[in-house]
């Protein structure tokens, strides 16, 4: 075989490459046919919160201390949060404070608002566990007198997560009481209504829900304008 | 030689232990479309396996038309996957009618390869149904009608215990997620059966050129062939040229079919894309049809008998007759023209699947006179057996001149021409890489979602060209 013909070979080869290379490289970009489009939306709603036969819930109406686990959904279907009326060991609705939360895992912080209703007890937390996203009936509130074993000795007035036994406060905004969560658990705004005893959920405080990139994508969204509270036994009551 | 001068090629093959290959390699005549039929289809079936593993993951038979229209309009590259399956099926069915047809004519379903052929029949008629199911998968209301018609079909030949198994128990959940369940294991059984083809094919060895055989069966390319070259790399390379000739034509097809311009005008029987959901206003205004392929059945169905009678002349009979052929016919002629019975009646088949598919496509619906019928039916009949058993009088009389013609010296073009086809396909070559590297390039300007039609033919673009640059480079493989 000649020289030229060698070179040519060569050469017509190096195109062969260079062709595939292009096809390869233009079809590769269709790999992201796996990615799925993004569910979710774009801004936190204003949603009521209803029982299951679509009937406003009062703030008057929300179980004091857990005694029975009040659950809704906020802001999208799998973003559920514990509704919570916290109160003392004589199960009067105590007062909660505005406080200032920090996220160990960053060192930053942020302010809880406080309760909200007639006596400002009430209060809205994510009920996914930041630290794995374990939920009810694991991570539960323990009412006063009910105490459960965490890493800091046995402890009532708490959530918990029986999972890897993260503790946090549902009295300061959730903050973290004892690991191996990072986080606190994220803390619905809720909105009440003193003409109506009404309750609205605003919007979501502190960090970002467990499993979701951010709070609005990720799930589907809540038809309407208001969320269903359905009421769950307490786990952490036997 | 030492580590450096090894090539890219060399190191892939030893890597990869590509020259241990037990495949089996071919003279250099063989590097011809005709000898690759087989291969169009085996690479439109990689594709069908390759987009519809993909759309798994976004196919939803709770919610089958609106998911699959959410492959169109929200998943990224989502409209090119859904309407290059659907033309993956087409070419995949012509391939196999154009692959079975070679066969017949060449009568390759002789000693030693009678059973390789039924497994083809066998795959055909699985594809066909495997299509059916497919199409039936998107819930429009061309998918909707055809599973009423395929129930009808069992309950017209006295199967109507079938209906729960294939279709489910009628909820509309459970007969989607059959129609998946199905789709997915008819073709893993086409896919099974195509191994077993293959490895038979590979087994029985391959059909030489029939002049070669002096037309008599059996005729086989023996292993031991001094013409024969190693299957790697000079099969590797068509081969690879092979598949993404056919990737390409069948990404082309469809994204042409569906540019704003142009998917408008697309008759129904060609859309890229599934018609109106049955619950929409405008699925009154789409005639009842069936996909191209199976038109034929179609106006069976409005022959002047029984739907059973439609059902087993349109398909049980002819499917029956395909797989005895090589049973009965086992003579060692395997010049068409030697068997002029079974040649004519082939053609009289085929004629009557264009004439039966035209019709359907033209008249849908429209009740057949037993008179138009006859007027079809005989021609064809009459001109075929007639034309067929002229040839082979003709032939006849001259085969002996033909088979022992002294094939005589074929003259090599001279060596200054054949260098300039070389500097002028060199130069096409040239011109074929820049003009992929400048579409790979305008592609990324594309919108994966938006601009489905344009990535099609990009990727269309690349995979012709690249082919085209495979070929213009295995003339060297050759020399």
């Amino acid at each position: 075989m000649g020289d030229v013909d060698q070179s040519r070979r060569t050469f017509l080869k190096s195109l062969v490459i260079i062709a595939g290379a292009s096809m390869v490289i233009g079809m590769l970009r269709g790999l992201e046919v796996i990615v799925p489009p993004s569910v979710g939306i774009s801004s936190f709603p204003l949603l009521q919160l209803v029982d299951e036969n679509g009937n406003p819930i009062k703030a008057s109406d929300v179980p004091i201390n857990g005694q029975k686990l009040a659950m809704f959904n906020y802001p999208l279907n799998n973003e559920p949060n514990y509704l919570l009326n916290l109160g003392n060991d004589s199960n009067q609705p105590v007062e909660i404070p505005a406080t200032s939360v920090s996220i160990p895992a960053t060192g930053q912080s942020y302010t809880f608002p406080g309760g909200v209703g007639p006596n400002k007890s009430i209060v809205a937390y994510s009920a996914l566990c930041e630290h794995l996203g374990c939920a009810y009936p694991e991570l539960t509130f323990y009412p006063p007198g009910v105490k459960t074993p965490t890493f800091n000795g046995p402890m009532d007035k708490v959530i918990h997560c029986s999972c890897h036994g993260s503790t946090y406060d549902p009295y300061k905004g959730a903050a973290v009481i004892t690991g191996p969560t990072t986080k606190p658990l994220p803390a619905v705004q809720l909105k009440w209504d003193p003409d109506t005893d009404y309750l609205y959920a605003v919007t979501m405080i502190g960090p970002t829900i467990y499993g979701h990139t951010d709070d609005l994508s990720g799930g589907s969204p809540i038809s309407g304008n208001s969320t269903t509270v359905k009421l769950m036994s307490n786990p952490a009551l036997g | 030689m030492g580590m450096s001068r090894k090539s890219i090629g060399d190191w892939f093959a030893e890597t990869f232990h590509l020259k241990d290959i037990p495949f089996m390699g071919v003279p250099t005549y063989m590097f011809s479309i005709e000898y690759w039929l087989g291969g169009i289809a085996s690479a439109a079936l990689f594709w069908q396996a390759l987009t519809g593993l993909l759309m798994l993951l976004y196919y939803q038979p709770s919610d089958a038309y609106d998911s699959t229209m959410a492959i169109i309009h929200a998943v990224p590259f989502g409209s090119v996957l859904l309407s290059s399956h659907l033309y993956g099926a087409y070419i995949m069915i012509l391939a196999v009618y154009i692959h079975g047809l070679h066969v017949y004519f060449k009568g390759a379903y002789k000693k030693p390869r009678q059973f390789q052929w039924v497994l083809g029949v066998l795959m055909f008629a699985m594809v066909m149904i495997t299509s059916f199911v497919g199409y039936s998968m998107t819930g429009d209301v061309l998918g909707t009608d055809a599973v009423d018609v395929g129930k009808g079909i069992l309950a017209s030949i006295h199967l109507s215990v079938l209906t729960p198994i294939f279709f489910g128990n009628g909820t509309e959940l459970d007969l989607f997620t059959r129609l998946l369940g199905w789709h997915i294991i008819l073709v893993t059984l086409v896919v099974l059966l195509f191994a077993l083809h293959f490895y038979l094919a590979e087994q029985n060895g391959f059909m030489p050129d029939l002049k070669e055989a002096k037309y008599k069966a059996p005729a086989v390319l023996r292993k031991d062939d001094a013409r024969i070259k190693p299957w790697w790399p000079r099969n590797f390379i068509f081969m690879i040229g092979i598949v993404t000739l056919t990737w390409g034509i069948i990404l082309m097809l469809p994204s042409i079919l569906a540019l704003p311009q142009i998917v408008d005008k697309v008759p129904i029987l060609f859309s890229p894309y599934p018609g109106p959901s049955p619950a929409s206003p405008q699925a009154s205004l789409v005639p009842a049809y069936p996909p191209w392929f199976f038109l034929f059945m179609y106006k069976m169905a409005d022959m002047p008998f029984p739907l059973a009678v439609d059902v087993s002349m349109g398909a049980l009979i002819p499917l029956v007759v395909l797989i005895v052929v090589p049973f009965i016919d086992r003579n060692e002629e395997l010049h068409p023209l030697d068997r002029p019975f079974l040649t004519a009646l082939f053609i009289t088949g085929l004629t009557w699947l264009i004439e039966l598919s035209i019709w359907g496509a033209g008249q849908p619906g429209v009740p057949v006179k037993p008179i138009w019928l006859l007027l079809v039916i005989i021609p064809p009949f009459i001109i075929s057996f007639g034309g067929i058993y002229l040839l082979h009088l003709m032939w006849r009389s001259i085969k002996p001149k033909v088979i022992n013609a002294d094939p005589g010296d074929k003259t090599t073009a001279s060596n200054v021409a054949e260098d300039k086809v070389d500097k002028l396909l060199s130069a096409l070559s040239i011109i074929v890489t820049a003009v992929a590297v400048i579409i790979l390039l305008l592609s990324f300007s594309l919108n994966p979602i938006t601009d489905g039609p344009l990535i099609g033919l990009s990727w269309s673009a690349l995979l012709l060209l690249f082919s085209a640059d495979v070929f213009i480079y295995f003339r060297y493989e050759l020399k």
